[in-house]
């Protein structure tokens, strides 16, 4: 049945519509996450003058704008795109929590929302609504793949001793449940010693590390992002706390402004990953996105360009498919059972949405810091990869 | 026993930052009895032109030693420049209005300079970790603990015994007292309050850079980061008393050992035993543990 909806979909009705596709994005284009939406937004500008290019997609009018992550602003920003605007679909956000309160109003005033960055499973699982899409891996399957790669290889006799640390909300606490219950799935013996809970944006984690110090897990599983994570490598490296303990992050820890905001200053033999590497996969397609956002900027892309890339590029997919913007229903079947080849899917693989949950489904790859000088002003980059394709269906709760 | 280093060792550098971001603040309050919210704006700014002038001293090839002597000459900068034109621009002009309009102005004059360090530099955030690297790590009991927050303490506690000394030995901080203790009294004996006004507010002022100075270097200094130091600031001088130096001290004290031993013992609840303790002390002593005396208006 599955594959039949596919194909008829596939099929591609012609274009039915000649107006433009209204997008309202929102990002924080300032402070703390600031650079995810720059990055975005350079990305958004790729797809849409990609989309120029191709035959059959429909112009997408994009607007952007500054949420800063706050979410009373976010809110206001949301309701005037669409009570004012009259977009056609909500797009972005970086910060889940902000994202919870943008897709509730989404399904308040029935307009699609479609996640190109935030990872907590709260927003496909007990918040999922017909009116909203995501299209970056969440932190579920980060954690899924994360327990995969600690079952292949720390397979041992006495229990792993296992530790977490991560930002105090929900992405943060979904993010410890999830790691525990996949160790739990694999079957992996281990014992939670401790987990910690700074605050969002915290500046000093050394009392959190000295902490950790004391507790001396085998493993710690780290689900800080952006600068709260190059904060937290920094004070743990001077602590000497990577010398006791093996550093995981598998959701945002290899993400490339990452390893270029730490520089020389980044370990060697942290295992990470990321929703986009810049380095991996090997093939023409991510090799193109990443040399063109370079071109556009003098910079490598970080996560979140990709996540906007795929947005705007599932924006114009799904309406493709479904003829327009006029038949919600139409288009959500099409954002259903979108089927994308995108920067971060390995040859022989494709990007597919979870019909049920709203989620897209991806490879997740995981490796280790080693020294690279191909990507400055990073100087470790993810080698030695390990590589997890996700389930079939999403992993509800 | 290793927990109970922990907690002390953490706990202490806490509260040594804690007492110098809120130090300013407590003094402003004491003598001018303005709960100056844009205090945040001057830890920013210190926290800016520090972390600024460092990346760029360090850029150039100089060698690290000097630039901790960049720290203090930049908090005084951003502090003097920033509190003077906000003391004499705006504040001279509104002393004796209510506490809670000034409460509002301070607000508005935060979000101010929460602007201007965005339009001076940007949005991205600035890193100048050489200094605090460099100094390495020290072993005390068995717990790492950098250097850098070592030199903190040390910097905190200069500063506290330099103000308690100034206040009770030196004939200017008897006169401070005096101001502090009823401002129409020390008028009537011929001190000049709106300069012990402004003097106040810089000092102040160059206090609350300096905290934010002495931290760039061991964090990423990003827009924000002024909003998040009033809370805990505030916390602090409402434990110790507003207007109380001593207070302070006791304050910062309280919730930087709070954090520490709910971090060390329970981490769930660690921003929560900040605020059970503020809560504690309230119930029992609703102006602070050293609130300053009030004299009754007849």
């Amino acid at each position: 049945m599955r594959a039949l909806l596919i194909l008829l979909l596939m099929a591609c009705p012609a274009l039915a519509q000649s107006a433009p596709v209204k997008v309202g994005c929102l990002f924080p284009l300032s402070g703390s996450g600031g650079l995810y939406g720059r990055d975005s937004t350079v990305a958004i500008d790729m797809a849409v003058d990609w989309l120029a290019t191709q035959e059959g997609y429909p112009e997408l009018q994009v607007d952007v704008q500054d949420s800063r992550s706050k979410t009373l602003r976010s809110l206001q920003i949301a309701r005037r795109f669409v009570e004012e605007d009259s977009v056609d679909f909500l797009c972005g956000v970086v910060s889940s929590s902000v994202a919870l309160t943008v897709s509730e109003y989404a399904r308040k005033s029935q307009t699609f929302f479609i996640g190109t960055d935030h990872a907590s499973p709260t927003l496909v699982g007990a918040a999922r609504h017909p009116w909203y899409f995501r299209v970056n891996n969440d932190a579920r399957q980060s954690m899924r793949a994360g327990a995969k790669y600690i079952a292949e290889h720390y397979k041992r006799g006495a229990p792993l001793r296992v530790a977490f640390i991560g930002p105090d909300y929900d992405y943060g606490y979904q993010s410890w449940d999830d790691i525990r219950r996949f160790l739990d799935e694999e079957g992996v013996a281990y014992t939670p010693v401790s987990a910690y809970w700074p605050k969002l944006f915290d500046t000093d984690y050394s009392l959190y590390i000295n902490a950790l110090m004391q507790d001396a897990p085998d493993i710690l599983v780290n689900a800080h992002w952006g600068l709260d994570l190059v904060a937290f490598v920094r004070q743990a490296d001077q602590l000497g706390l990577f010398q006791n303990m093996q550093f995981m992050n598998f959701d945002a820890g290899g993400n490339y402004e990452i390893l270029a905001d730490l520089g020389e200053d980044m370990p060697e033999g942290l295992i990470l990953s990321a929703r986009h590497h810049v380095n991996w996969p090997d093939t023409r397609h991510n090799a193109q996105f990443v040399k063109e956002f370079y071109a556009r900027t003098g910079r490598y892309p970080s996560y979140a360009a990709a996540g906007a890339w795929s947005g705007m590029i599932a924006i114009a997919t799904a309406v493709r498919q479904a003829g327009g913007t006029r038949d919600t229903a139409a288009l959500r079947l099409a954002l259903k059972h979108l089927q994308l080849k995108l920067p971060e899917d390995p040859e022989g693989f494709s990007s597919r949405m979870d019909p049920t949950s709203h989620q897209m489904l991806q490879v997740q790859a995981i490796g280790r810091t080693l020294p690279n000088p191909d990507f400055a002003p990073a100087t470790m980059m993810l080698g030695d990869i390990s590589v997890y394709p996700p389930p079939d269906i999403w992993p509800a709760d | 026993m290793l927990t109970a280093v922990a907690i002390a060792v953490d706990g202490l550098g806490f509260a040594a930052w804690l007492f110098l971001s809120s130090v300013g603040l407590t003094l402003i309050y004491g003598v001018m009895r303005i709960l100056n919210i844009a205090h945040g704006g001057f830890y920013a700014l210190g926290a800016y032109a520090s972390a600024w002038a460092i990346g760029l001293y360090v850029q150039t090839g100089n060698p690290v030693a000097l630039s901790y002597l960049i720290i203090p000459v930049m908090a005084v900068i951003a502090g003097t420049v920033a509190g003077l034109l906000i003391e004499r621009g705006v504040l001279r002009f509104m002393y004796g209005r209510d506490e809670v309009l000034m409460v509002l102005v301070t607000y508005a004059l935060f979000l101010i300079l929460e602007d201007v360090t965005k339009l001076i530099w940007g949005t991205d955030s600035y890193v100048a970790w050489q200094p605090a690297y460099a100094l390495g790590t020290v072993d005390i009991m068995g717990i790492p603990y950098t250097v850098y927050k070592l030199a903190i303490i040390g910097v905190a506690v200069i500063c506290g015994g330099s103000l308690w000394w100034g206040l009770t030995h030196t004939r200017v901080g008897k006169l401070l007292l005096v101001v502090i203790e009823d401002r129409e009294v020390a008028g009537a004996l011929g001190i000049n309050v709106t300069k012990f006004f402004t003097v106040t507010f810089l000092i102040g002022a160059t206090l609350g850079a300096l905290g934010g100075a002495l931290t760039a270097p061991e964090i990423s200094v990003v827009p924000g980061i002024g909003a998040e130091v009033i809370v805990m600031a505030f916390a602090v001088i409402v434990i110790g008393g507003m207007g109380s130096i001593p207070g302070a001290v006791i304050g910062a004290l309280i919730v930087g050992f709070a954090r520490a031993t709910s971090v060390h013992l329970y981490p769930p609840a660690e921003l929560f035993s900040i605020y059970l303790v503020m809560a504690a002390v309230l119930a029992v002593k609703p102006y602070g543990l050293f609130a300053l005396s009030e004299g009754r208006k007849i």
